[in-house]
C-alpha cells in the first residue's frame, strides 16, 4: 500500500492562564477546556463530518483526575462527537500534543483513518508537574539521571552551565523580545485566529478568558534583571525569562491530502517529516536540535531551506542552545515571530498544536516561505521536530 | 449561617456578565434575601450608568437561581411581606428598564423569584439541562408576588400563565424542564448546556442587532379559561386554600392593568396572603418533608445490616408492588414465597410485566430490562430465603399466620437477618414475642400505592434493637422513602389518625346524615379526595377490618360502625338513628377527634413530635399543604390550645401534657 501524505487542516487553542487559584481556569476542568477547543474546531470546518472522524488523540502529561479516563475517548463523548468516533489518550510530557500528530499522521498515512483530531491539555494548576508521580528511587541510587534532570528549571541552569557563552543577559534580551513579538501578534490577527474565547466560571462570576495570562507588552530589560532566580542562588532562569506554569487546550484536524480534497478543505500544510530524539535527562533542552538536524537530514534539505521556526520556551536559555547549535541568530526574523511560551505559557502536553497552529498562520502571511519546522524540548532528555510544507502557497 | 447570594459583574467586550453566585456548588440553591438584593441594587447602580450593548445575567454552574428565601417568611407580618413585594418589585422594574437588552441565561434550576428575573428581562435563554423550572408559591400557599403573575401572561397569554403559576403547583408542584421552557414560548432559545454561557453571549449580541418579535398573547378565549381554572381550582381545594384563586384573579387582571397596577395588586394580596394560615402552615409543611425527612432526628445512627438479598412472604397485591418497589430501587435478587404456586406465578408475571413496561417507555433498555426480570424468583416454601438479609411479610392481616411465617422463617435464615413486617394494625411486640431472636423484629409499614406514597412507618417493638431499626430505615431511603420513627402500638399513626375520622365519619352517616353531605364537609377542610371515594378506593373491606383491630385496642374511641360493616358486607350503609349532622358539626368532630388522638399519640409516646404526625399525614396520607399536615392548623385555630392547654408545637413525648 502506498503511504498517503497527511496535511494540516486547522488548529486551534484556549488562552493559556495561570496555574494556580489565582489563574483563570482554576474552577474550570481540563476535559472542558478540551472539549470547547474541539467543537470551536468542529464549527469552524463544517466540511468534515464528525463520523468521518477517525481517532481522537488527546495529551495530557497528568493523566489523572480531569485528565484521566483516556481522555480521547472522554472528550469525544463530552463534546458530542458520534458514539462510533474512538479517541485514546497519550503522553510524552511537553512533546504531548505533538506526538498526537505524529501517532495520528501515521493512522492517516497507513490508511487506517482518513480525518484525526488532535490535541492537548494541561491543567497545570489542578496538576502540579510530578505531583502523581512515584519516582523510581533506582534513578537515584544507581546514579541513571542526575537529581537535577527532573526539575525543569535546574535543567535550565545546567544549559547556562554547559553553554557558558549564552548569559543572563542573552536569556533576558530573548524574553524581552518574546514579549514584544507576542504584543504585536495579538493586535495582527494570528491570535484572533487561533485563539478561542472561553466562558468561565471563576470567584467574581462567570468570564471570558480570552487572553493569555502570562502576556507582558511593558517587560523591560531592567525589570527583568532585577527577579529571583529560584532554581539555584546566584542562577539565571528566572520567571521572566522562562515561560509560566499554565493552563490550556489545543486541538487540530488532520487529514489525508485525498481526503481534504475529496471534502473541499484548504489545508495549510502538509507533513514532510518528523524526528524524536533522546539527550542526557538533565540537558533536556537540547533535545532539539538532534531531532531538528535528523528530520533535516531524511528530508533532504537544509537549515537554509526553512523560512518559519516555531519553537517551543520553556526558558529562553533552551531556544538560545538550539540558535547556537544550529547557527541561527537569535534575534533571526524566521524565529518565533509570533513570540513563544514566555509571553503565552506553556502546558506541557498542549502546547505542540500551539506551535503547527501558529506555523500554519504564518505559512498564509508567507506564501514565499516553503517549509517550517515545529520542535520542542522533553523533560527526562527528549527533543521532538516536526517539518511541515506551506500547502497554501502549493511550491 | 446561609450563604448570601451576590450579583457579580465582569465585562466581556461590549457585552455585561452578571452571575448570580452564593459561592457554594450546586447542592446549595442560590436565594435572594435582604443582602441578595441590595447586592442586586448595587448591580443596577452599575448597569444603569454604563454603555454595554447588552447584559447576560447566568447562575452559577448548574443553578440559576432559587427565588424568595423562604426561612424570612415564617411568623412575617402584614407590613413585612409588603415591603418585600416591593423591594422586588423596584428591583426588577429597574432591570426591565435599563436602556439595553438584557438575557436570561437559565443554566439550571430556576424557581419562583429566579424565574421572575428571568421575565423582567429582555429575553431568555435556557439549557437543556433544566430540570426544575416553576413557580411553586401556589403549591405553598403565596403566588408569584415579585411580578411573576402580571409579566408571565404578557409575555405568553393567560392558559400558559395559568398552567406555569396555578395548575401545575397544583399537581404535586409539577416542574418544567428546559425544553418545555422553550416549548411555551417562555424561553426564546433552547441551547446545548456545553457551551451554554458561549451561545447565550453570542444571542445576547444578537439581539442587541436586532430586537425580537414575539406574537401579542391571546387573550380571546380568558372568560372560558378562567372559568374553567376556577373550577379545576375547586376541584382540587374546594375553597379551603385562598392563592390560586388570588392568583387567578392577579393573572386575569393583567390583561388589563399596567405593570404598575398590577405590581400594586400584587403587594395588596401577598400582604393578605403571606402573614395567613394557609401560607405559614405550608412553609412549615414543606419544612418538614423538604428539610426536616431528610435529616430525620430519629434517624438511626448505627450501622445497618448491608442487605444483598431480600425475601418477600406473601405474593399478594400489596407484596407485589412491594416487591416491585424493592427491584427497581434496589436491584437485589428477591425471593417470592407464597403458599399457592399459582398466586406466585402471577406475582412473578405481574412484577415482570411491570419491568417490561418500564422497558417499553424507554426508561430501561432491553438488557436492564432482562437483567431486573432474572432477579426475581418465586416459590411455595422456604429455598432461597437462607441467604437473604432482610425478609418482608406482607402475609393476610392475622397474628397468628404472621407470627406462625416469622416461626417458619427463623429456622431458615441466619441469624443477622433481620425480619419486617408491613402490618398495618397487628401489635408487632406480639407478632415477635415467641421468636428465638425478637430483637430483629421491625415494622416496616407502607402506604398505598406503594410506589407513589413517600411515607414509610418505621416501626420500633418492644424488643426491636438499633441494627434492625437502623437497617430498615437505610432501605427505606433507598426505596425513596422518607420514614418516620414509630413506637409499636395499633394502627401506628397514619391509620390509627384516619380510622379515629373514618369512625366519625361514619357515626355521621349511622345518624341519617347523606354522604354526600358528609364529603362535602370534609373536603370543606381542603381534604384531597371524598372520604366516600377514598373509602373505595381502601376497600370497605379492609377499613373494616382496621377498625376492629382498633376496636380490640381502644373499644371506647374506636366503637364498631354498623354501617362500615354493612359496606364490608358489600350492602348500604346501616342508619341507626335519624338525627343528621350539619356540615359545621362534622367538621368540628373530625378536627376534635383528630386532635384528641394525635394528643394520645404523643402522649403515649408512639412519636417523638408532632411533627412526624405531620410528615405522615403530609406523605402517608396526602393531606394538603396549607393544613400544615395537621397539627399547625389545630395549632393555628385555637383547637389544641382550647382542649390541652397548649399548642402541639410545644408538645413532645413524656413532657407533662
Amino acid at each position: 500500500m502506498q503511504r498517503r501524505e497527511v496535511v494540516f487542516v486547522d488548529g486551534v487553542r484556549t488562552a493559556f492562564g495561570r496555574a494556580g487559584p489565582q489563574g483563570m481556569f482554576w474552577k474550570t476542568r481540563a476535559d472542558d477546556m478540551a472539549v470547547k477547543v474541539v467543537r470551536e474546531l468542529l464549527r469552524r470546518n463544517p466540511e468534515i463530518p464528525p463520523e468521518r472522524i477517525g481517532d481522537v488523540i488527546y495529551a495530557a502529561t497528568a493523566q489523572v483526575g480531569d485528565q484521566g479516563l483516556t481522555l480521547g475517548r472522554d472528550v469525544a463523548l463530552l463534546a458530542g462527537l458520534p458514539q462510533t468516533v474512538p479517541g485514546f489518550a497519550i503522553d510524552r510530557m511537553c512533546a504531548g500534543a505533538l506526538t498526537a500528530v505524529t501517532a495520528g499522521a501515521g493512522e492517516i498515512a497507513y490508511g487506517a483513518a482518513d480525518i484525526v483530531l488532535a490535541g492537548g491539555v494541561e491543567h497545570m494548576g489542578h496538576h502540579p508537574m510530578g505531583d502523581d508521580v512515584d519516582f523510581n528511587p533506582r534513578f537515584v541510587a544507581e546514579r541513571l539521571v542526575d537529581p537535577t534532570a527532573v526539575t525543569m528549571g535546574s535543567t535550565a541552569e545546567n544549559l547556562h552551565d554547559r553553554f557558558p557563552q549564552i548569559t543572563k543577559d542573552d536569556a533576558d534580551a530573548f524574553a524581552v523580545r518574546s514579549q514584544q513579538r507576542a504584543t504585536a501578534a495579538w493586535s495582527n490577527g494570528v491570535m484572533r485566529d487561533t485563539v478561542v474565547p472561553m466562558s468561565v466560571f471563576t470567584e467574581d462570576g462567570w468570564q471570558i478568558a480570552e487572553r493569555d495570562e502570562f502576556l507582558r507588552p511593558d517587560t523591560t530589560l531592567e525589570a527583568l534583571a532585577s527577579l529571583r532566580t529560584p532554581f539555584r542562588a546566584g542562577g539565571r532562569v528566572t520567571a521572566g525569562n522562562s515561560a509560566g506554569l499554565t493552563d490550556g487546550a489545543t486541538a487540530c484536524f488532520l487529514a489525508a491530502e485525498e481526503t481534504a480534497a475529496e471534502l473541499g478543505l484548504e489545508p495549510k500544510m502538509r507533513l514532510v517529516g518528523f524526528a524524536f530524539a533522546g539527550v542526557e535527562p538533565e540537558l533536556m533542552g537540547i533535545g532539539p536540535i538532534p531531532a531538528t538536524k535528523r528530520v533535516l537530514e531524511r528530508a533532504g534539505l537544509t537549515l537554509d531551506d526553512v523560512g518559519l521556526f516555531e519553537l517551543n520556551e520553556p526558558f529562553a536559555v533552551q531556544v538560545l542552545t538550539w540558535c547556537d547549535g544550529l547557527g541561527v541568530d537569535p534575534e533571526d526574523a524566521r524565529l518565533n515571530p509570533y513570540g513563544g511560551a514566555i509571553a503565552c505559557g506553556h502546558p506541557l502536553a498542549a502546547t505542540g498544536v500551539r506551535l503547527m497552529a501558529q506555523l500554519a498562520y504564518g505559512f498564509g502571511e508567507r506564501p514565499d516561505v516553503r517549509y517550517g519546522l515545529t520542535g520542542l524540548c522533553v523533560g527526562m532528555g527528549m527533543g521532538a521536530a516536526l517539518l511541515w510544507e506551506n500547502h497554501g502557497a502549493r511550491h | 449561617m446561609a450563604p448570601v447570594t451576590e450579583f457579580k459583574l465582569v465585562r466581556a467586550g461590549d457585552f455585561a456578565l452578571v452571575t448570580i453566585d452564593n459561592g457554594e456548588d450546586w447542592t446549595k440553591p442560590t436565594f435572594f434575601g435582604e443582602q441578595a438584593l441590595e447586592s442586586l441594587d448595587r448591580l443596577l447602580g452599575e448597569l444603569e450608568g454604563a454603555d454595554y450593548r447588552a447584559a447576560v445575567i447566568t447562575g452559577k454552574p448548574f443553578f440559576f437561581a432559587a427565588g424568595a428565601d423562604i426561612t424570612e417568611f415564617p411568623d412575617i407580618t402584614r407590613d413585612r411581606a409588603i415591603e418585600g413585594a416591593r423591594a422586588g418589585h423596584e428591583l426588577f422594574g429597574r432591570l426591565r428598564a435599563l436602556p439595553f437588552p438584557t438575557v436570561a441565561a437559565i443554566n439550571g434550576a430556576c424557581l419562583g423569584g429566579g424565574v421572575e428575573l428571568a421575565l423582567h428581562c429582555t429575553a431568555r435563554t435556557v439549557s437543556t439541562a433544566v430540570r426544575h423550572f416553576a413557580f411553586p408559591e401556589v403549591f405553598l400557599g403565596l403566588f408569584p408576588a415579585w411580578g411573576g403573575t402580571q409579566l408571565l401572561p404578557r409575555l405568553v397569554g393567560p392558559e400558559t400563565a395559568i398552567k406555569v403559576i396555578v395548575s401545575n403547583p397544583l399537581r404535586q408542584n409539577r416542574m418544567l424542564t428546559g425544553s418545555q421552557v422553550a416549548e411555551l414560548g417562555i424561553a426564546d432559545r433552547l441551547l446545548e448546556p456545553v457551551e451554554f454561557v458561549d451561545e447565550s453571549l453570542v444571542f445576547a449580541s444578537e439581539l442587541a442587532a436586532q430586537p425580537l418579535e414575539r406574537p401579542a398573547p391571546d387573550w380571546s378565549e380568558a372568560e372560558t379559561l378562567f372559568r374553567r381554572a376556577r373550577t379545576n381550582v375547586d376541584d382540587t381545594v374546594h375553597g379551603a386554600a385562598p392563592a390560586p384563586y388570588t392568583a387567578l384573579d392577579l393573572i386575569e387582571g393583567a390583561e388589563t392593568w399596567t405593570v404598575e397596577e398590577g405590581y400594586s395588586r400584587e403587594r395588596d394580596a401577598i400582604g393578605e396572603l403571606l402573614p395567613g394560615p394557609q401560607a405559614q402552615a405550608s412553609i412549615y409543611a414543606f419544612g418538614l418533608v423538604e428539610q426536616r425527612a431528610k435529616k430525620h432526628p430519629a434517624r438511626p445512627t448505627v450501622t445497618p445490616v448491608r442487605v444483598a438479598k431480600v425475601g418477600v412472604v406473601g405474593a399478594g397485591l400489596m407484596a407485589r408492588q412491594i416487591a416491585t418497589l424493592f427491584l427497581r430501587r434496589l436491584e437485589l435478587p428477591i425471593v417470592i414465597r407464597d403458599v399457592k404456586q399459582q398466586i406466585v406465578d402471577e406475582a412473578l408475571a405481574d412484577i415482570r410485566a411491570e419491568v417490561d413496561g418500564q422497558v417499553a417507555k424507554g426508561r430501561y433498555d432491553e438488557g436492564k430490562g432482562r437483567f431486573l426480570a432474572s432477579l426475581v424468583s418465586g416459590r411455595t416454601d422456604y429455598e432461597g430465603f437462607a441467604d437473604c438479609d432482610l425478609v418482608l411479610e406482607a402475609v393476610f392481616e392475622e397474628l397468628e399466620l404472621k407470627k406462625q411465617v416469622f416461626a417458619e422463617l427463623e429456622e431458615v435464615v441466619g441469624d443477622e437477618c433481620v425480619l419486617a413486617t408491613n402490618t398495618s394494625a397487628l401489635s408487632i411486640t406480639d407478632m415477635a414475642a415467641d421468636l428465638r431472636h425478637p430483637e430483629r423484629v421491625v415494622g416496616m409499614h407502607f402506604f398505598n400505592p406503594v410506589a407513589l406514597m413517600p411515607l414509610l412507618e418505621v416501626v420500633r417493638a418492644a424488643d426491636t434493637n438499633d441494627v434492625a431499626l437502623a437497617t430498615v430505615w437505610d432501605i427505606g431511603e433507598k426505596l425513596r422513602k422518607r420514614p418516620i420513627l414509630v413506637n409499636d402500638a395499633p394502627g401506628f399513626v397514619v391509620n390509627r389518625i384516619l380510622t379515629r375520622m373514618t369512625r366519625v365519619i361514619m357515626d355521621a352517616v349511622e345518624h341519617g346524615t347523606p354522604v354526600d353531605e358528609v364529603d362535602e364537609a370534609v373536603m370543606s377542610l381542603g381534604m384531597p379526595m371524598a372520604p366516600s371515594v377514598l373509602l373505595q378506593m381502601v376497600g370497605p373491606r379492609v377499613a373494616n377490618h382496621v377498625l376492629e383491630r382498633m376496636h380490640d385496642a381502644f373499644p371506647e374511641r374506636f366503637p364498631l360502625s354498623p354501617a362500615l360493616a354493612a359496606l364490608a358486607d358489600g350492602g348500604e350503609p346501616v342508619i341507626v338513628d335519624d338525627s343528621p349532622r350539619t356540615r359545621e358539626q362534622i367538621v368540628e368532630d373530625v378536627l376534635d377527634a383528630v386532635a384528641d388522638e394525635i394528643h394520645l399519640l404523643l402522649e403515649e409516646g408512639v412519636v417523638a413530635e408532632a411533627a412526624d404526625v405531620d410528615q405522615g399525614l403530609l406523605l402517608g396520607a396526602g393531606w394538603p399543604f396549607f393544613l400544615g399536615g395537621i397539627t399547625k392548623h389545630l395549632d393555628q385555630t385555637g383547637r389544641s390550645e382550647r382542649l390541652f392547654g397548649t399548642t402541639f408545637a410545644g408538645m413532645h413525648t413524656g413532657a407533662p401534657v
